[in-house]
């Protein structure tokens, strides 16, 4: 166990990215109750377009100058394709059966997969995502990438920021407000579909923070990378609760930790020997699901839906 | 922009002609086969308190969600101020009706605070480019809503519970809260949907006295109410809504002694009986 505290740090790291997709999910979710899972792929399209400006700057470019621009081009991105989902796939079905919205949600994933695939250049294959360069940072015995610094000095200051929008703007408070009673919300002099809009945005924004981060950490994007990072950050939203921010970057930090422990200690759990190490990552993430619902449905920091109504 | 946006607390006209204010004409509601509401016309004067009274299920709250965009009425048409309202609840209260609920509809998870501001909405101007950097406009707007927030809790009786969750209030505050809420949108007119359901008479009483200090700062007033002492404390004028026609509309004696309002709340008499002698709700 002597490596503790490097899992611990991995796990935190790890739940940060999680919890930061994640906020995209609860956000839509918490105002128009539609499981976007096309959510993944707006990462993606974030991660395809901070390549396309790191690409577009002339070679030799340092990294500090090149990250914000790709940064704000992955917003841009992903926020500009987010807003035309809800514009031309999600609000024609506002008034139809939830299960009309959520099929389209999984074939308009599928399409951006695709249309990533046969358009963008070489992106057939994973393509290279620049890296911060230089050797990890040792504190005591935990080493910390240099990539991994920007999201840890990322995603607390998105929730700190979110935090402070959401209670003390006027926007904010009519997303609440919206949230909580859409028709009183309306009668209170707020547009609600510019308060969805306004979802659909922030959570792209914080999912192109995501994809950056994710392919600073893992040196590449590809066009699946929004399948496996969507769905675990869906699993994040669940678990912290849905519809509540806080508890999708707690349920993010939750189930980061859980993977990192689990892969780097179940195998010495008596009788667990053969389900160690990073094979079987993927899996203990989703055993976390299913315990949660099993347990506590309505999430860590989830009201129970009776409660809401 | 409503007229009673700057602070200029005119004492209430009397109930003379006053300038009309909400022009109702013909509206007619159906759903599917059912009319909910038959052509009815209403029209507000500037600083009148009018009732809307009549049976359950008689079409008051269907009449009222028409007038504030809920609603889009299959005939008529609605005019504030001179102008034709846009069937957009949003635009409705931009344009300056605000309304409460029948059934408490608060955003119970939002401090009473919270819940008021919201209800400043569409009077509030705030970029969001202002807010993100928190420029100067924005810390001026946030102060204005927080003042007239605060300004109409105590108006309300609520301003010791500011920070307290809308849902923990007891009922009587519920109501006020909404009230309160209601009127931060500056509106010139306020509908109420039963503000007295559920009231003890004591409770009654002081949402009277609320309904007539609203009036006075120059808020009209259309009232829907079942409670008959109420209305005609209250109202300068009072409209009867039966299965979804108005069948009389007239000052406290007109209405008490139609006999198709009789009818309507009591059943028409069975010949040969004694008429009924109890004029209670």
């Amino acid at each position: 166990m002597h490596d503790l505290p490097q899992q611990l740090a991995n796990g935190l790291i790890l739940g940060a990215l999680y919890g930061l997709v994640a906020i995209g999910y609860t956000m839509v979710y918490g105002i128009v109750q539609l499981i976007n899972f096309a959510h993944g792929e707006i990462v993606m399209v974030g991660g395809f377009g901070a390549l396309t400006a790191y690409l577009a700057l002339p070679g030799g470019t340092t990294l500090w100058l090149a990250l914000p621009l790709m940064l704000i081009a992955g917003i841009l991105v992903s926020t500009l394709t987010a807003v035309a989902a809800e514009r031309f796939a999600y609000r024609p079905l506002r008034s139809a059966p939830r299960l009309a919205p959520l099929i389209t949600a999984i074939g308009l994933s599928i399409a951006l997969q695709q249309l990533v695939f046969a358009f963008y250049p070489d992106a057939k294959k994973a393509r290279v995502f620049p890296k911060i360069p230089g050797d990890p940072f040792e504190i005591g015995s935990v080493a910390i990438q240099r990539s991994d610094i920007f999201l840890i000095i990322a995603a607390p200051l998105c929730m700190l920021a979110l935090g402070w929008f959401v209670t003390r703007t006027r926007s904010g408070r009519a997303m609440q407000a919206t949230s909580q009673d859409p028709d009183t919300a309306k009668l209170m002099g707020i547009d609600t579909d510019r308060i969805i809009v306004m979802a659909f945005a922030i959570g792209a924004a914080f999912a192109a923070v995501a994809a950056v981060a994710y392919g600073l950490r893992s040196g590449q994007v590809d066009f699946r990378m929004g399948f496996l990072l969507g769905l675990k950050a869906f699993t994040a939203a669940v678990l912290g609760g849905i519809g509540n921010i806080y508890g999708a970057m707690l349920g993010g930090i939750t189930l980061g930790l859980a993977e990192a422990l689990a892969t780097g200690y179940i195998q010495h759990l008596p009788g667990m020997h053969l389900f160690g190490g990073g094979a079987w990552k993927d899996v203990w993430a989703f055993v976390l699901l299913i315990v949660v619902l099993l347990v506590r449905p309505q999430g860590l920091l989830g009201e129970r839906v009776a409660d809401r109504a | 922009m409503t007229t009673t946006d700057a602070p200029a607390p005119t004492p209430a006209p009397a109930p003379a002609p006053a300038e009309t204010l909400l022009d109702v004409s013909g509206v007619t509601m159906r759903f599917g086969g059912l009319t909910a509401v038959n052509n009815v016309s209403l029209t507000v004067g500037r600083g009148e308190i009018i009732g809307l009274i009549g049976p359950n299920g008689a079409g008051k709250t269907t009449f009222f969600n028409c007038l504030t965009g809920l609603y889009v009425p299959t005939e008529g048409t609605v005019t504030y101020q001179g102008t034709v309202l846009p069937p957009k609840p949003h635009l409705v209260t931009q344009a300056g009706i605000a309304r409460t609920f029948q059934n408490i509809r608060l955003f119970a998870n939002m401090t009473v605070l919270e819940n008021v501001q919201v209800g400043r909405h569409s009077r509030m101007h705030q970029g969001l480019l202002s807010a993100v950097l928190r420029g100067p406009g924005y810390r001026r707007s946030e102060q204005e809503s927080r003042d007239r927030a605060m300004e109409l809790l105590e108006f309300t009786g609520l301003a010791g519970k500011a920070e307290h969750l809308a849902r923990n209030l007891p009922y009587g505050e519920q109501r006020k809260l909404e009230i309160a809420r209601a009127l931060a949108s500056d509106p010139g007119l306020l509908l109420l949907d039963e503000p007295t359901a559920g009231m003890n008479p004591q409770e009654t009483r002081a949402a009277e006295e609320l309904v007539f200090a609203i009036r006075d700062r120059g808020v009209s007033v259309l009232v829907i109410e079942h409670d008959m002492r109420f209305i005609f404390n209250l109202c300068d004028r009072t409209a009867v809504l039966v299965q979804g026609q108005k069948i009389v509309e007239g000052d406290r004696e007109t209405v008490q002694n139609d006999e198709r309002v009789i009818t309507a709340y009591l059943g028409a008499p069975l010949e040969g009986t004694a008429p009924v002698t109890e004029t209670d709700q």
